[in-house]
């Protein structure tokens, strides 16, 4: 029956032939496992290698540690939000309304701090609450209309991009909030710890841990790829979806809330105007990571890999002097491929099928199995 | 197989990068390896492909050859200073002798700009300015108060029996922009027969200028004047008027002298432009970044002038004021 | 075997979707360790009744009897909670889940302690307990790392499988676990029928081939609109005749 074989790719990438699952040790490396950090590790190539080439033409400019630092520092906030970005994506959803949930949760606290008044952390503290929670209120409302509503993501997080931003208009006139506590903007947007690490990195470097404690470890991050693989098992066997995308929802909300007060930290003004391309930013950096947009498949890391690779292409372009409208294009080269190499991944590994059709994928592989040498014992 | 494929995928692209970079390079015609003691300078726009930043590029480039200086341009997608940090960033960290940089918001680039010469480079603000300035070895900017005073001017020439009359201005919070609005609304309260309906803000879209101006007929249908203080806004602001059918009774005065405003300006929809020198801004910023790194004194702040172009002289002497699309 | 109580009975079952009556008052029983085939034509009920049974129906009327207790079930969570699973068609797997996640999901061993609370879970005694649920079906399964999509979809029957025995301590219903399996396979399955009924676990079997209805079942019951219309023991009965009963040229009650 191996003859008939249709397609030459149904080898998986382990040479496994033996039968039965006693035949497989607690040894071997997960496969599964192995497959994902494989594609984590390309994309850590590709990114080595543009830094690499940056490197070689700016040797003095490009490859120092203030340099590194600032291109850290500027891809911190990005990476907050790409966290969350990264559990919506995997669920197979998109939340478009980071941006404008950012401005209006930093105008929330702009104008929270300036009625409490004081200059000092108490004041910056209470403000940080307050982004973080208006941020949450707005991604519970994005899952549930989502959850529950059934609107698909796509036009409920479209919607409420549109409301935030109009809302944050409407609370400031259109006019940028500039009061910030100076504590927030000294030891928080520009702040450093050991001298030299800024403050924005270490917070988004905690956010990016908890992220992957949460997604790679837990029960909530398994329900969470299950959910994105095929919702309706999920739901069939007890996992309570609804809720779930609800949750999912809200983190990226919550830390879009914090990305928002983070921002108005940096940049000391609500920057309402601002923000417009962050969502799309974010969810191509989680695009490049390896993260499907069809649900079930990917990692933080390579999200995080994923956003160096636009800033360091910014950066380095910036260095060697090249024409700012080409970085759009190279960002966009570079994205088009990382999905093509999704395909080419998600192609071979699902013979051939998208993942989201069991039923019909188990028919066309039926052909294959006398090449597997029997199913049960 | 597949990684193959991947890092294969990865390599061109990344070498197309290289390609390009050198591409790049060449086109700007400023190897920075160049000549030893050659100054470099950096000009960071407040948003890319603007003519009014490109007017200033030409007189950059124009004076940084005749001092023996090269340049290098950058600037962000959009006006923007959460897309413009992080270029501020990279353009600090190639180590340019000098930056000349019109900041894309007083509180945002304070801090990034400020670290910048605290690393030893010259910063030169041009056309906008930041909260405290006092870093920068000069600012150069249009007079802009003095600029919504011609403004005003122009609309009274065209309309000398006077009415209602609208700003449009971009966002709040632009240095240059809200002075040419104070500057034209103190002219306008100077004058009992015109009344000010206030100023709208179109963030810098076209369509939102063109919904403000219809929105505005609307209410008041016997405006007789707006002044738009950007080249978008005017933009708007003619096809908003043109959209409510009312060319010709309202008069549209605006700043800046790009292309489709001069077309606008052929079409009758717009009136008179107020036209800043953004070539002499951009030439004065050399010297006075060349000054600095020469060990001369500079001048702290330049307020440059205006040219009013209408129909009637743009094709005379006006006709250098007009901005350019490329050097 | 057969002369023990129903674990799990149906009376009067009634379902209408607008105006097509899926069931129309259907009866239906297994005991303990026996295999039940269920038959009928397209469009007999017997998907419907599955469903209602395995709590993802409602029914507009009828009772559900689980060991003398009329019961309500209302959802697959209740079902699970007495001990009933089901194989569905679609196997209902999330195909970029591993064996053993997939087995585990929705019902997963968390650690103990704290860390438990905090929602980490116990991969290590949930890997060994699937390999010994797996050993003891004797399915293969190749890799217990592998997303499952991957796999053949003999494997991922035995998977799904697996997984529906190893939750359910009193029935389990299989919605045409043959039908797009190959000889080999569809020998497997049957004879992991068997095991599973040996193991004490009612099964329910629905299927369209006769025979493999008359080589694993103990009895069959036969539905036809929405009613069941005839209970055989396989050993006393022909494929003729089911397939009579099914078409309604015969009809009878009997065992």
């Amino acid at each position: 029956m191996s003859t008939t074989t249709p397609s030459p790719q149904t080898e998986a990438p382990t040479p496994s032939t033996q039968q039965g699952v006693t035949g497989l040790t607690d040894s071997s490396t997960p496969l599964y496992q192995r497959v994902i950090r494989m594609q984590a590790f390309q994309i850590l190539l590709v990114l080595i290698v543009i830094i690499a080439v940056f490197a070689t033409l700016a040797p003095h400019n490009f490859a120092n540690l203030s340099n590194a630092r600032q291109i850290v520092q500027n891809a911190s906030i990005l990476a907050i939000l790409g966290v969350g970005m990264t559990f919506v994506i995997i669920t197979s959803g998109i939340d478009l309304s980071i941006g404008s949930v950012m401005v209006f949760s930093g105008v929330i606290a702009a104008k929270l701090m300036i009625a409490l008044g004081g200059d000092g952390w108490g004041t910056a503290f209470l403000g940080i609450g307050a982004s973080v929670l208006t941020g949450l209120a707005w991604g519970m409302l994005n899952g549930f209309l989502i959850a529950k509503a059934k609107i698909p993501p796509l036009i409920v997080t479209l919607g409420t991009l549109g409301m935030a931003l109009g809302l944050a208009q409407i609370l400031t006139h259109g006019v940028d909030i500039r009061t910030v506590p100076q504590v927030m903007q000294d030891e928080i947007g520009y702040g450093n710890v050991f001298g030299q690490v800024p403050v924005l990195s270490i917070i988004a470097l905690v956010v990016i841990a908890l992220g992957m404690v949460l997604l790679h470890g837990t029960r909530f991050g398994r329900y969470t790829y299950a959910v994105g693989s095929n919702e309706e098992s999920a739901r069939r066997v007890g996992v309570r979806v609804d809720a779930h995308l609800i949750k999912i929802y809200a983190l990226s909300g919550l830390l879009a809330g914090l990305a928002g007060v983070l921002s108005l930290a940096q940049f000391g003004t609500t920057a309402i105007a601002g923000q417009t391309q962050t969502n799309l930013n974010v969810i191509a950096a989680v695009v490049i990571g390896g993260t499907s947009l069809f649900g079930g498949v990917g990692t933080i890391f390579g999200t995080v890999v994923g956003l160096f690779i636009p800033a360091v292409l910014q950066n380095g372009f910036v260095i060697v002097g090249i024409q700012p409208f080409w970085q759009q294009v190279a960002v966009g080269a570079v994205l088009i491929a990382a999905v093509y190499v999704d395909q080419v991944r998600r192609a071979s590994a699902a013979r051939g099928r998208p993942t989201r059709s069991l039923f019909r994928s188990r028919s066309r592989t039926t052909p294959e199995e006398g090449s597997s040498e029997g199913d049960a014992a | 197989m597949k990684s193959t494929k991947l890092v294969a995928v990865a390599s061109v692209a990344v070498l197309g990068a290289g390609l390009l970079s050198s591409c790049g390079a060449a086109e700007n015609g400023s190897s920075s390896s160049g000549g030893g003691d050659k100054k470099s300078i950096a000009f960071i726009q407040g948003v890319a492909g603007d003519q009014f930043y490109i007017t200033m590029q030409c007189g950059i480039q124009d004076e940084a050859k005749k001092l023996g200086a090269t340049v290098k341009v950058q600037g962000p997608e959009k006006f923007d200073p959460t897309l413009q940090k992080p270029i501020v960033d990279s353009v600090v960290a190639s180590k340019p002798d000098a930056i000349l940089v019109a900041p894309t918001d007083v509180s945002a680039m304070q801090a990034p700009l400020k670290a910048a010469a605290d690393a030893g480079i010259k910063v030169v603000l041009v056309d906008t300015t930041v909260n405290d300035p006092s870093f920068a070895v000069s600012q150069i900017a249009s007079d802009n108060e003095g600029g919504g005073k011609a403004a005003f001017d122009a609309i009274k020439s065209q309309v000398p029996n006077g009415g209602k009359v609208l700003v449009v201005s971009v966002d709040p919070g632009i240095s240059t922009t809200d002075a040419r609005v104070a500057g034209f609304k103190q002219a306008v309260a100077g004058d009992s027969k015109f009344k000010y309906l206030g100023v709208q803000y179109s963030h810098n879209e076209p369509a939102t200028a063109a919904k403000i101006v219809t929105a505005a007929l609307q209410k008041d249908p016997d405006i007789v004047g707006v002044f738009a203080t950007n080249l978008f806004s005017a933009e708007g602001s003619a096809t908003g008027i043109r959209q409510a059918g009312k060319q010709g009774q309202v008069k549209v005065v605006s700043f800046d002298a790009g292309p489709d405003q001069v077309k606008a300006l052929e079409d009758g929809t717009i009136q008179a432009l107020v036209a800043q020198q953004p070539g002499v801004i951009g030439q004065d910023g050399v010297q006075q970044a060349m000054n600095a790194l020469n060990g001369k004194s500079t001048e702290k702040q330049i307020q440059t002038g205006f040219t009013i172009i209408t129909k009637d002289n743009m094709n005379g002497d006006a006709k250098d004021a007009i901005y350019k699309s490329s050097c | 075997m057969t002369d023990t109580k129903p674990v799990l009975e149906a009376r009067g079952l009634t379902r209408r979707f607008g105006s097509v009556t899926a069931l129309d008052g259907a009866d239906f029983d297994v005991r303990p360790g026996e295999v039940v085939a269920l038959i009928g034509d397209n469009g007999a009920g017997k998907s419907t009744l599955v469903k209602a049974l395995s709590g993802n129906l409602e029914v507009d009327s009828g009772q559900v009897i689980f060991k003398d207790v009329v019961r309500v079930i209302d959802s697959p969570t209740t079902a699970s909670a007495l001990g009933i699973e089901t194989v569905y068609q679609d196997l209902a797997l999330a195909p970029h889940l591993d064996p053993v996640q997939n087995m585990f999901l929705g019902r997963e061993t968390m650690r103990p302690g704290l860390a438990g609370h905090l929602g980490f879970m116990d991969n290590r005694s949930m890997r060994k307990e699937a390999r010994s649920a797996f050993d003891k079906l004797g399915a293969t399964v190749r890799s217990l790392d592998a997303p499952v999509g991957s796999m053949s979809g003999g494997q991922r029957q035995a998977i799904a499988i697996a997984r529906a025995v190893h939750w359910a301590n009193e029935v389990v219903f299989l919605d045409e676990p043959t039908a797009a399996l190959g000889v080999r396979q569809t020998a497997n399955v049957l004879e992991t029928i068997r095991r599973v009924a040996s193991h004490g676990v009612a099964v329910v079997f629905i299927s369209h081939s006769m025979p493999h209805v008359m080589e694993v079942s103990d009895r069959v019951q036969v539905l036809r609109m929405g009613k069941r219309v005839a209970t055989y023991r396989t050993e006393d009965t022909t494929m003729e005749e089911l397939v009579a009963a099914m078409t309604g040229a015969t009809g009878q009650v009997a065992a």
